[in-house]
C-alpha cells in the first residue's frame, strides 16, 4: 500500500520532530497562564531549563513520540504534542497537546493536530487506545476532543488545584474502530 | 587501478557531518520511508548525532555514504551491521534518498559495489537482507545482483494501519553477479 | 480458581533466582545441550547470572522453566527483542536437564510461554530460529502451531561448518 499522504500531515497541520530552535516559541508558550491554565506547567519555565530539556531529548520512540506542530502551508511553528505509551502491553497512548500560537486558536488547528496524532498513534505505532484528561472548564478543548471522536469516560473530582481553587478533570478516550480517517 | 569504493555509476565514502541536512531531508520524506523501517519523524539533532556516530566506517559498522562518480553528489547511503565474525554473516541496509537517481541503475550499482566491498576486504560469507513485501522494485534490484529469496516472515511488520510480511534475501560468498568488473 | 498465566500441564514459568544459577551454568557448558545453541564460546558463571537475574520485562521477558510436581529447574525459555509497533518477538527454549527431553515438558512450556506472549504482553507475532537439522525441535514447535518461514543459508558457523537456519513464525490465533 503506498501512504496516499504522509502519515505526519493534515489538512491544515504537519507533525515534526522537536528541534532546540524551538526553544523560543516553547519559552513563550509555557509561560502564558492562557497557555498554561489547562495544562501540568504551574511554575515558570527559564530558557536555561527549556533549552536543557530540548538538548537531551532522545528520538522519538513508542514509549514517547514528541512532536512539534508546524502550519502545513507556511511551517510555522504553532504548538506541540505527544503520545506517551507508559506500557507497551496495554496499547494505551496518552496524549498531550497545546497550541500555543495565540493566532491560531479557534481556526481548526488544534482539530486537525488531534486527528493527525490519533492517525499516527493508531496507524503507525499500534496502539489500541488513545486517552487524554481534560480541565472540566475547558468546554473548548472538550468540543475538540469531540469532533474527533473522544468519548467522555468519567469525571476525576477536585482533581487539580490551580488559581486558588479546585477542578475537576475529565478523563476522555477514542479506541481503534471508533476512529475516523479524515477523508480529506 | 579502479578502486574498491567505485562502481561504474557510484562511489561508496565515509559519511560526513555535512551530510546531515540532506539525510534529514530524505529521511522525512514518506515518499523515502515508505519502504524503510522508519516510522517517527526525525530531528536534525538526531540526524547529526547518527552521522557522527558513523562516519568511521569499520568492521562493526561499515556504513558508507553513495555518491556519484559523475558529479559526486550525494545520493544516498548503503550500512553492513549487524556483523557475526564467526559466522562470517552481515545485514544489509540501503537507501537512495535523491528521488532523480531512482531509476537508472544507481541502486544495483550500489549493492554490487557494497557487497563485493563486503566479501573482498570484510572476508565476509554471507550478506542477508529484509524487504517489504510489496517492495517489488527493491527485490528485483537484489534478484539481479544475486541475492536469493529464503522465506517470509508472515505479518512481521507494522506500517500505514496493516500488517504486512517481510521476505528475507541472502548472497553468500560466490553469489555476487558483477557485470562491470573483470 | 483458574490457573494463572505460568501454569501449563507439567511445568510452570517463573522468575530465576541466585540459587538458579549453579544448576544453569552446568547444562549451559554441558555439549550435549549447546550442541541446540547458537553461542560458540563457554559461559561464565558471572554470563549466566546476568542472563537469569533481570527482572522480566516487555524489552526481555525470561522464565525459569520448573518441573509442577516438585519444583525442580529443568530449563529456561523467553521472549526477546519485543517491538512494540509490529508486536513481534522472539523465543528462545531450552530444556537444560536431558531426563526432561522426553515426556513432552518442552511442548508444555512453549504454549505456556506463547500464551503469556499472546494474552499477558499482547503480542501479534512470536518467531523463532532454529538450527535446520533439528527435527525433533522443529517437530514440537510445528505441534504448537509453528510454520516453516524461511531458511536462512549458511547462517550459523560451529564446529567448522556453516549450518542453515530455519526461521518459524507464530500469528496470534495460531497456537495450538
Amino acid at each position: 500500500m503506498i501512504p496516499t499522504r504522509s502519515s505526519m500531515e493534515g489538512r491544515l497541520v504537519r507533525l515534526r520532530a522537536r528541534e532546540p530552535q524551538d526553544e523560543a516559541a516553547f519559552h513563550v508558550w509555557f509561560n502564558d497562564y492562557a497557555v498554561t491554565e489547562f495544562l501540568a506547567i504551574r511554575y515558570p519555565v527559564s530558557h536555561l531549563a527549556e533549552r536543557s530539556m530540548l538538548d537531551s531529548e532522545p528520538a522519538l520512540r513508542h514509549e514517547r513520540a514528541m512532536f512539534s506542530v508546524e502550519t502545513l502551508g507556511d511551517g510555522v511553528l504553532i504548538g506541540n504534542c505527544e503520545l506517551r505509551v507508559p506500557g507497551a502491553e496495554n496499547r494505551c497512548g496518552n496524549v498531550g497537546i497545546a497550541i500555543g500560537h495565540t493566532g491560531y486558536r479557534d481556526r481548526g488547528y488544534g482539530t486537525d493536530t488531534m486527528r493527525t496524532l490519533s492517525r499516527f498513534g493508531f496507524t503507525m505505532m499500534n496502539l489500541h487506545r488513545i486517552e487524554l484528561t481534560v480541565d472540566a472548564t475547558n468546554a473548548r478543548a472538550r468540543h475538540v476532543y469531540r469532533t474527533v471522536g473522544f468519548v467522555e469516560e468519567g469525571l476525576l473530582r477536585d482533581h487539580r488545584f490551580i488559581s486558588g481553587a479546585y477542578r475537576d478533570t475529565v478523563v476522555m478516550s477514542i479506541l481503534r474502530n471508533e476512529f475516523q480517517e479524515d477523508p480529506l | 587501478m579502479t578502486s574498491i569504493f567505485e562502481g561504474t555509476l557510484i562511489r561508496l565514502r565515509a559519511r560526513e557531518p555535512e551530510d546531515a541536512p540532506l539525510l534529514y531531508q530524505w529521511f522525512n520524506d514518506p515518499e523515502v520511508t515508505e519502504h524503510l523501517a522508519m516510522r517517527y519523524p526525525l530531528s536534525m539533532k538526531s540526524e547529526r548525532e547518527f552521522v557522527e556516530s558513523v562516519s568511521s566506517p569499520g568492521y562493526a559498522h561499515a556504513g558508507f555514504a553513495v555518491e556519484t562518480l559523475a558529479e559526486s553528489r550525494l545520493i544516498g547511503g548503503v550500512d553492513l551491521i549487524n556483523i557475526r565474525p564467526e559466522c562470517r554473516c552481515a545485514s544489509l541496509g540501503i537507501a537512495i534518498g535523491d528521488k532523480s537517481f531512482w531509476d537508472g541503475g544507481y541502486g544495483t550499482d550500489t549493492m554490487r559495489t557494497a557487497c563485493h566491498f563486503g566479501f573482498a576486504m570484510m572476508n565476509l560469507h554471507r550478506i542477508e537482507l529484509e524487504v517489504y513485501a510489496n517492495n517489488e522494485r527493491a527485490r528485483h534490484v537484489y534478484e539481479k545482483v544475486g541475492f536469493v529469496l529464503e522465506g517470509c516472515r508472515r505479518q512481521a511488520l507494522y506500517k500505514y494501519g496493516r500488517y504486512q510480511d517481510v521476505l528475507v534475501m541472502s548472497l553468500l560468498e560466490g553469489e555476487l553477479r558483477l557485470d562491470h568488473r573483470p | 480458581m483458574a490457573p494463572g498465566p505460568f501454569e501449563g500441564e507439567l511445568i510452570r514459568l517463573r522468575a530465576h533466582e541466585p540459587e538458579d544459577v549453579d544448576r544453569a551454568f552446568t547444562w549451559l557448558n554441558d555439549p550435549e545441550v549447546r550442541q541446540f545453541l547458537g553461542r560458540q564460546y563457554p559461559f561464565s558463571r558471572k554470563d549466566v547470572t546476568e542472563r537469569l537475574l533481570p527482572a522480566p520485562s516487555f524489552a526481555s521477558a525470561l522464565f525459569a522453566i520448573v518441573r509442577k510436581e516438585d519444583g525442580l529447574l529443568i530449563g529456561d525459555c523467553g521472549l526477546f527483542g519485543a517491538s512494540p509497533e509490529n508486536r513481534g518477538a522472539s523465543l528462545g527454549i531450552q530444556i537444560g536437564d536431558k531426563t526432561c527431553w522426553e515426556g513432552g515438558y518442552g511442548t508444555d512450556a512453549m504454549r505456556v510461554v506463547c500464551r503469556f506472549g499472546f494474552e499477558t504482553m499482547n503480542l501479534h507475532r512470536i518467531d523463532l530460529h532454529v538450527l535446520a537439522w533439528n527435527e525433533r525441535a522443529i517437530h514440537v514447535y510445528e505441534k504448537v502451531g509453528f510454520h516453516r518461514e524461511a531458511v536462512c543459508r549458511d547462517a550459523m558457523f560451529r564446529f567448522g561448518k556453516y549450518y542453515d537456519i530455519l526461521v518459524m513464525g507464530l500469528l496470534r490465533g495460531e497456537l495450538r
